[in-house]
This record gives structure tokens, C-alpha cells and sequence, in this order.
């Protein structure tokens, strides 16, 4: 278990630069989330970490120790992609073996390893089973426990759930994390799923165009984003005017609804039509449409009852609720 | 359902068949009229044979020039085939997995002696093997047969890399295997069809190969040379012997790569 740190990290292919000196500092233990759309540099960034790429420039640390100039083999690191990557000519039991057998850990003791491993996981009695005899969930468990078995340093993970089904992923998030704590090892996950990356991590970092956006616990990352762009990505955002000229974002949940002319709270209400109102099972999202013609976005708790398209309503917001971006 | 509606008028359907049929004819009765022939006891080459006999097998067997013929192109074959294999190998992977500049061109230049007339190769090996005296030298023939292969080899192995998740090396990487170790516990176990199936094309490749060797091979005889060059001399039906063994070879060796393929259930990626 190790701390990792990135120090200026910067990949170019020609002008373009896929990572563009990047700082992070990743503490043992810690649950580290890298979110960006495709594009944004988030695999390079992961597969320099990994040692499969050199970077252009900048150093790169894991558990103090400089690694930049160091291969995959040297760095001790669990990895798992989205494809699984299972040996498919290997047994379950085979593939979480392999770790240990390259170790020069063999017999009783590897063995015992490699089962607790699957017992982990939850996969113990699959042990004779090959790859392609198992569902996508189970393959995506028997790459997790080929990961872990050896005590890596750190776990890096390549939009591990991107592959499955949303029950599914949402059952391997719980369990990932759950592993993630019981291991304690420190763990960087690469995804452009949001909702994946705010119910993991303690700590999330948003990439854009190779550059860091912010580096933030996932609560503040989306109530007080670093710039327009990270408010855009972590979930919906409304932009209103400040009076000072800057412009701030709302989320939809604090934006308040009551029946037209009858201004609710501090903020004085502002006449909207109601364009359409999604039903989500515990929330409705209404897309509104203000007099002056400018959008906004509110989500509130469905109790029986909702508003219809067309209907004429009052928005409003606590002006604390408005957190000023660039 | 409809049957018109799926292929067309009823016609159509029985003219593409008939095509069909006469292509597969076109293509087989030469091959199937010479096994017949060469179990003939006529002296001359008739059709169909007067009375069965295996004289011209004998023939074949008991004439040593036939049978040093059969042991260069044997020697030949084996020692090519595995050369191209390594090389073209090595060439597929480099060329599947590397990102460097001039991949195209490199990757062009291998597969050139497959694209190029053969006529202009077996002129342009003449010529270079001449320049570093390997003309008429079992050396030359070899490596001119390596050559010829090398890019059989690497398109069968080429869509057998590509095939192959470059992820599942790079987790082997990660989890301390070296390139070697991961070549032979993770990589070759699983292309193993393919690698069999790229040897047996490269060996029969050099087999047949007739062009560059009547140009380059000098004294030495292949089977396909000596066969071309008895029938210029006279009709002999000894070759229809020869002719009927090389047909046996190949169909054994595609059905065994065939197999081989299924059972892997790579068949269907496969360029044959």
C-alpha cells in the first residue's frame, strides 16, 4: 500500500497533449476517482501511471519512489480493464495464480492466497471454471481478485464497470468499494460515468482536454464546482446571471417551485411555463421555460402529485444556493 | 414464408447454382481425372486407365532422382517454412502492436512479394542472389522460399494478433510477467491454431512454389521443377503418381488445419 504522486505529467503525440502537466497526489488508502468525457486524457493519464507509456515530461512517484523511467512489471500494481483481460486459456483458479507464480510463490501458500482471493470476491466453487464459462459480472470479479492477490502497491482501475448492465454495476460499485476498504489499498479509478465517480471516491479529479479541472471530494466537486466546465459535468446545472455580472450555478435541487403568483422564500419568484416534467420514480425533473426565454432545470420530490406541461408556475432560489463560476 | 422473397426469382436462384456448380466442376475434374490416371498400367497417359496397377508409384519410389528431388523440396519446405514462420511472426506482431513511424511502408514491403508478379521476384532473387553467390546454393533456395512466405505467414498471424486483446499482454505486464514469459504462457497458447495453421500454409507454399525455383535452384531439383521439367522432356506418366501424392498432402494438411481452426472456433477470422 503506497501513495502515488504525479508531478507535471505531460504526454504529447506531436502538438496535441493528451496530458498537460498534471499534479495529484494520490494518499494511502485513498479512493481517488479520475472523471472526464472520451478524449480528455483520463486513460493516458492511467496508462502512465500503469507503465504501459512513458510521459513527455513530468515525474511520477509511487510510494516515494520515482517510477517515471520504471515498466509495468518493476511497479507492483494491480490493474483491471473494462474488457476484463482474463487469460482465456486459463482456469479461474489459473489466472489468479498467475501473480503469484511469476512471484516465485508456489504450492500450499499459493494457493491458499488465491482462493482467499476468490473468496473475496465472492467466487469460491468457480475456481475450474474457464473465462468464457462465466457472466460479464463474474469475469469482471475474477480480474479484481487477479489484482489484488499479490498486495500490490496500488489498484488501478480502467472503467471497470463500463461493461455491464446498470444493476449490475451498481452491485459491483457496492462491492468494490467494500473490497477497496477491507484491502485499504490505494485505488485510482478512470470513468466518464459521473454517478459512478460521486458514489465511490473520496476524492474526484475532473479532466478536460488533458488538464486537471479540479481536485475535490465529491460533494464539494458538485456544490461548489471549479468552473463551468466541471458544473456541466457533474450532473445538471442551471446558470443564472449574478448581480455582480458573474455568472453562478444552481442545481436543480434547489431550485423551488410554487403554483404561479404566489413567490415562495427570499428570493422573489420568476414566472415560468412548465416544458415538460419527467417522472423518476422518487424526483420529477421539470424543464421550465422563463419569460425571458432562458432554461432552467428543477428537480423536486414527487408527492402525488406534479405539474403539467404547459401549466404557468413560479421559480425561485436561495441566493446561497448559487455558487459563482468562471 | 416466401421463398421468392428471399432469394429472388426461382431462376435467378437456379442459374446461380448452375454457376456455381460449374466453377466447382471446372476447378476439380483436372485434379480428379489425374487420380485415376495414375493408377493406370497403360504405358502412355489415357484416359480412362485400361486396367489398374501401382507401377507408376513404383516408378516414382524406386527412381532416386524422383526420391532427391522429393528430399530437397522436403529440406526446403521444413526449413522455410519454420524461418518464415519466426520472421513473419515477429513481423506481424511488430507491425499489429508497434505505433512507429513508416509501420505502412514496413508492413508494404513485407506483404510486396505476395502482391508483386512472381516473374519480377524469381528476376529480382536471381539477380540479388547472384551479387552474394547464393545462386544454385540450397542456402538461396531456402531463403528465397523464406521470402516467398513470409507474408502468408503474416497475414494469417496478423488477423490473429489483431484478434487478440493487447490488454490481456499488458495485465500480464502489470501483474510482473516479463515479454518473454507472457509471449510463451499467455500469448502463443492462444495463437496457437493460428501458428499452426500460418506453418502448414508457409510449408505448402514452398512446396508448390515452381517460378523462382527454375530460376535460382541451379542444379538442385525440387518436385514441382522436376515435374514441370519432365513434361517438357516427355510425357510421363509418372507424374500423374507425383501429382496424386501432392494432391493427398495438401488436402491432409488443410483438413488438419481446418480441425485445428474449428475446434479453436477461429475459422471464420481466418484469410485463407
Amino acid at each position: 500500500m503506497s501513495d502515488i504522486r504525479l508531478e507535471g505529467v505531460t504526454k504529447r503525440y506531436g502538438t496535441f497533449a493528451a496530458a498537460d502537466s498534471v499534479d495529484l497526489s494520490v494518499t494511502q488508502g485513498e479512493f481517488v476517482t479520475i472523471l472526464g468525457p472520451s478524449g480528455s486524457g483520463k486513460t493516458t493519464l492511467l496508462s502512465l501511471i500503469a507503465g504501459l507509456n512513458r510521459p513527455t515530461s513530468g515525474r511520477i512517484f509511487i510510494g516515494g519512489r520515482d517510477v517515471t523511467n520504471a515498466t509495468a512489471q518493476e511497479r507492483n500494481i494491480g490493474l483491471v480493464f473494462q474488457s476484463y483481460a482474463l487469460f482465456p486459456h486459463m482456469t479461474v483458479l489459473q489466472n489468479v495464480l498467475f501473480p503469484l507464480g511469476v512471484r516465485k510463490i508456489g504450492g500450499a501458500e499459493a494457493d491458499r492466497l488465491a482462493r482467499d482471493a476468490l473468496k473475496l470476491v465472492r467466487l469460491d466453487g468457480f475456481e475450474n471454471r474457464r473465462p468464457s464459462q462465466l457472466s460479464g459480472g463474474q469475469q469482471q470479479r475474477v480480474a479484481l481478485a487477479r489484482a489484488v492477490v499479490f498486495k500490490p502497491d496500488i489498484l488501478l482501475l480502467d472503467e471497470p464497470l463500463g461493461a455491464l448492465d446498470r444493476k449490475l454495476r451498481e452491485e459491483l460499485q457496492v462491492e468494490l468499494k467494500q473490497l477497496q476498504r477491507t484491502l485499504g489499498v490505494t485505488t485510482l479509478l478512470v470513468t466518464h460515468d459521473q454517478e459512478e465517480a460521486l458514489s465511490l471516491s473520496d476524492r474526484i479529479m475532473v479532466l478536460d482536454k488533458g488538464r486537471t479541472q479540479q481536485i475535490a471530494a465529491p460533494t464539494e466537486a458538485y456544490l461548489r464546482p471549479a468552473n463551468r466546465f466541471v458544473a456541466e459535468f457533474l450532473g445538471i446545472a442551471n446558470f443564472v446571471s449574478l448581480p455582480d455580472g458573474r455568472q453562478g450555478v444552481v442545481r436543480p435541487e434547489r431550485v423551488r417551485l410554487a403554483g404561479a403568483g404566489q413567490g415562495q422564500g427570499q428570493g422573489q419568484g420568476q414566472a415560468a411555463r412548465v416544458v415538460e416534467a419527467i417522472y423518476l420514480g422518487q424526483m420529477v425533473r421539470y424543464h421550465l421555460a422563463l419569460d425571458d426565454n432562458r432554461s432552467v432545470v428543477a428537480a423536486v420530490p414527487f408527492l402525488g402529485a406534479a405539474h403539467a406541461p404547459g401549466e404557468r408556475i413560479s421559480v425561485s432560489w436561495e441566493s446561497a444556493d448559487v455558487w459563482p463560476v468562471t | 414464408m416466401n421463398r421468392e422473397s428471399i432469394g429472388g426469382s426461382i431462376w435467378a436462384r437456379r442459374g446461380l447454382a448452375a454457376m456455381g456448380i460449374f466453377g466447382l466442376v471446372f476447378l476439380t475434374v483436372p485434379l480428379v481425372i489425374v487420380i485415376p490416371m495414375s493408377f493406370s498400367s497403360a504405358r502412355a497417359l489415357t484416359f480412362p486407365p485400361p486396367s489398374l496397377s501401382l507401377r507408376w508409384y513404383e516408378t516414382f519410389f524406386g527412381d532416386p532422382r524422383w526420391m532427391e528431388a522429393m528430399w530437397t523440396s522436403v529440406l526446403v519446405a521444413a526449413i522455410s517454412s519454420v524461418a518464415a514462420l519466426l520472421l513473419g511472426g515477429l513481423a506481424a506482431y511488430g507491425l499489429r502492436r508497434g505505433t512507429f513511424k513508416g509501420r505502412d511502408w514496413a508492413e508494404g514491403n513485407f506483404m510486396a512479394p505476395l502482391i508483386v508478379p512472381t516473374i519480377i521476384v524469381a528476376i529480382a532473387l536471381y539477380l540479388a542472389l547472384a551479387k552474394v553467390g547464393l545462386l544454385g546454393s540450397l542456402l538461396g533456395l531456402v531463403v528465397a522460399h523464406t521470402l516467398l512466405n513470409v507474408p502468408l505467414v503474416m497475414m494469417v498471424l496478423g488477423v490473429a494478433i489483431r484478434e487478440f486483446d493487447q490488454r490481456i499482454e499488458q495485465v500480464a505486464w502489470s501483474l510482473g510477467a516479463s515479454w518473454g514469459y507472457t509471449m510463451r504462457k499467455i500469448v502463443l497458447p492462444n495463437l496457437a491454431p493460428s501458428v499452426f495453421a500460418a506453418w502448414i500454409f508457409a510449408f505448402i507454399g514452398s512446396f508448390d512454389e515452381v517460378i523462382v525455383t527454375s530460376f535460382i535452384a541451379g542444379k538442385f531439383e525440387t518436385v514441382p521443377k522436376k515435374m514441370f521439367n519432365e513434361l517438357i522432356l516427355e510425357v510421363n506418366p509418372t507424374i500423374t503418381a507425383v501429382a496424386t501424392l501432392l494432391i493427398a498432402f495438401t488436402v491432409l494438411a488443410l483438413a488438419a488445419v481446418a480441425i485445428v481452426l474449428r475446434r479453436a472456433g477461429k475459422l471464420k477470422d481466418t484469410v485463407v
